[in-house]
């Protein structure tokens, strides 16, 4: 008896301990890819926070208190998503960074939502991840510092039809995925809008490895360029075997192109393809951060996502300290209103009535195999 | 449709019944002898795929070195598996279910492995070949793609005359139809087997290095297996030419859905050929008698 009173005891005091700690940090949920298939740009995104955090709470915190990371590995999986979404507002974390993919963030925003904490979300580039599908209104708790898939689309199909002199296109996208199933539809509407005809929309599910048969019938339709709105690792693939088909048309993809490791899986086939961009290595912007980075890790960013993700924490930040409280309601308030201040990839003013950035440019890159690089080509503020 | 798509799907579905092909025969293999479904066969052609993949960017070895390296990798990798998570099993005589959830246990952990160890980035083999397409009557298919079909075939050949000319072969067909009477003849059934797994490992590291080169080297590319477990059951589960036949007729089946029907439609396709073949014809194609096998 008097074994089990003294182990309580012990408990108690670790309980207090822990609740007394945890008034002098805030924590700050993120929810990332540390493995599985998006595990190149989670652990870069993780690298990146936590170089961030370093030098915020070096230079004396946020509110006083020190910012401290609630890190689960969601990897890339929707269910996953969604549990870790329920384990960090059980947590009680202020605010959470993450995810960067679509599809998660869509499943995790209701679970943050109904928990008052405000998400924002690193990459997401679906319009639905902070508008409600159903209710076509803006979600209170989503917020992202990225652009959006209509502009992204948009751009790709306006470089392909004025730059390229692209007049029938094809599409090869993810069925199972709603960051390509979307950025199809939004490819194909501005590339019809532009002029141009859509000769083929082709499917493959999530984790096929052989787009033969969709690349056969493709080939027999001539396009001129054959968009692709998914991960380096796919795109990779689709472009050797397009290759192996003789297809001859300029592939086209989008901001998930954009991994160091698409010119080594890619190898010479996906050489001289065209993508979509949220950041380019050169941009003067991002200059300071890139060499940060490579000056602590010894190796360069997996971009855009160290990028986006220390914007999200910096406007989570900038929101605390308009705010001046840790309460969701508060804070989220404070996210919609932000305006003009600097996050890591430029200037940044969130849009109250959708939640997203008001001026986030895209680039254009070529891949370029010889140099082993993404050669800059065009950036577009609008396409208006 | 078009003429020119039949061809194409026609040479492009073959070119895939080649490596289901390589794969299945390792299921056989194993089927045959132990009377098991060795799920684990995915993960050794995933290691084998690694090995060779380390041997090819690391040494920078040619292709023929490679390609050797990870056939006795990926053969070495298997027999240690059997001896590992099987052979206690076996010699308990313990039921071939048991075997079976051993197997699926091996392929997740050494899949989890790799995780661990080498981390979940995709991998791509330097290009041996660089990109030659050979065209013919206006399809297209790769260099590559040939050169995998012929050596699938030839392997498959090699192992067929193997087991129906040689000692060691005939003393793999005994065990088939009878382990006990084979050991009892004096047969050491312990070595037989280990042969069996370096065998079906070897052809694991073929067809590891040939799914690596035409796609991507990942620690989960062994699941890829499942349609060549497809293809042993079509094909008839333990017979060496229904390995090879069902191989090609699924690949070739499969591509046709795809392009005729809806891409989407494939595996919904695939999977239903599987039960069916459960259902009404369990001993596939070739295995009419599930007594004899290899």
């Amino acid at each position: 008896m008097k074994k089990i009173a003294v182990v309580l005891a012990a408990v108690m005091v670790f309980v207090l301990a822990g609740a007394v700690c945890a008034q002098e940090v805030i924590s700050i949920g993120h929810t990332v890819s540390l493995t599985g298939g998006a595990s190149m740009w989670g652990q870069s995104e993780a690298r990146a926070l936590d170089m961030l955090a370093k030098k915020i709470n070096d230079a004396g915190g946020v509110l006083g208190k020190k910012i401290e990371f609630v890190r689960y590995d969601n990897r890339n999986d929707g269910v996953e998503a969604v549990n870790v979404a329920r384990r960090l507002v059980s947590d009680g974390v202020v605010a959470v960074i993450g995810p960067a993919q679509s599809g998660n963030s869509i499943a995790s925003a209701p679970v943050f939502e109904r928990g008052k904490i405000p998400m924002v979300v690193t990459t997401a580039t679906n319009p639905y991840v902070t508008i409600d599908q159903r209710s076509g209104k803006v979600r209170p708790y989503a917020f992202r510092p990225c652009f959006i898939d209509p502009f992204q689309g948009t751009v790709a199909a306006r470089f392909a039809v004025t730059d390229l002199g692209a007049k029938k296109g094809a599409i090869l996208y993810d069925v199972g995925s709603d960051y390509g199933q979307w950025l199809a539809k939004y490819f194909e509407e501005a590339f019809v809008e532009k002029g141009g005809t859509i000769v083929a929309k082709e499917a493959f599910r999530t984790d096929e490895l052989d787009y033969r048969a969709q690349l056969g019938k493709i080939k027999e339709l001539t396009p001129d360029v054959i968009f692709i709105p998914t991960s380096q690792k796919e795109a990779a693939m689709a472009a050797k075997q397009a290759r192996d088909l003789g297809i001859e048309a300029v592939l086209l993809g989008t901001d998930n192109w954009g991994s160091p490791d698409l010119i080594e899986l890619g190898g010479s086939a996906i050489d001289g393809g065209y993508f979509v961009n949220l950041a380019d290595l050169a941009d003067p912007d991002i200059q300071d951060f890139v060499a940060e980075y490579k000056a602590l890790f010894g190796e360069e960013p997996v971009l855009p996502n160290p990028v986006m993700a220390q914007d999200a924490l910096i406007m989570i930040v900038e929101a605390l300290k308009a705010a001046g409280s840790t309460d969701g309601e508060k804070l989220a308030d404070a996210l919609a209103n932000l305006k003009d201040i600097k996050v890591t990839s430029g200037p940044l003013t969130i849009n109250p009535e959708d939640h997203n950035p008001l001026d986030k440019p895209a680039v254009i890159q070529q891949v370029d195999v010889a140099n082993r690089t993404f050669k800059f080509v065009k950036k577009y503020f609008s396409v208006d | 449709m078009w003429p020119g798509l039949f061809l194409q799907t026609l040479i492009t579905g073959l070119s895939i019944g080649g490596i289901y092909a390589l794969m299945a025969v390792g299921y056989s293999l194993v089927f045959s002898v132990l009377n098991f479904s060795n799920f684990a066969h995915g993960a050794v052609i995933m290691l084998g795929a690694y090995v060779g993949l380390a041997l090819a960017s690391k040494l920078s070895l040619s292709f023929g070195i490679v390609l050797a390296g990870s056939i006795a990798g990926a053969g070495l990798i298997a027999v240690l598996n059997e001896k590992l998570a099987y052979s206690s099993l076996r010699r308990r005589k313990a039921p071939s279910l048991y075997l079976m959830i051993s197997a699926m246990g091996c392929a997740v952990f050494l899949e989890n492995l790799v995780y661990a160890t080498i981390g979940s980035r995709f991998y791509a083999f330097p290009e041996f070949f660089g990109r030659q397409v050979i065209s013919i009557g206006g399809s297209s298919v790769s260099l590559l793609d040939v050169g995998a079909f012929l050596f699938a075939l030839v392997a498959i050949l090699g192992l067929h005359l193997f087991i129906k000319r040689t000692r060691t072969g005939i003393a793999i067909r005994a065990g088939v139809s009878d382990m006990t009477m084979c050991s009892l003849m004096g047969v050491d059934l312990d070595r037989l087997i280990a042969i069996v797994f370096l065998l079906a490992g070897g052809f694991a590291g073929v067809a590891g290095v040939f799914l690596g080169i035409k796609y991507l080297v990942y620690p989960t590319m062994g699941w890829v297996t499942n349609k060549a477990y497809i293809a042993a059951v079509i094909g008839g589960l333990g017979s060496l030419p229904g390995a090879l036949a069902g191989g090609l007729i699924l690949g070739v089946v499969e591509t046709f859905v795809s392009s005729y029907i809806s891409s989407v439609m494939r595996d919904v396709f695939s999977f239903s050929l599987l039960i069916a073949f459960l259902v009404w014809r369990p001993n596939g194609l070739w295995g009419t008698d599930s007594e004899e096998k290899v």
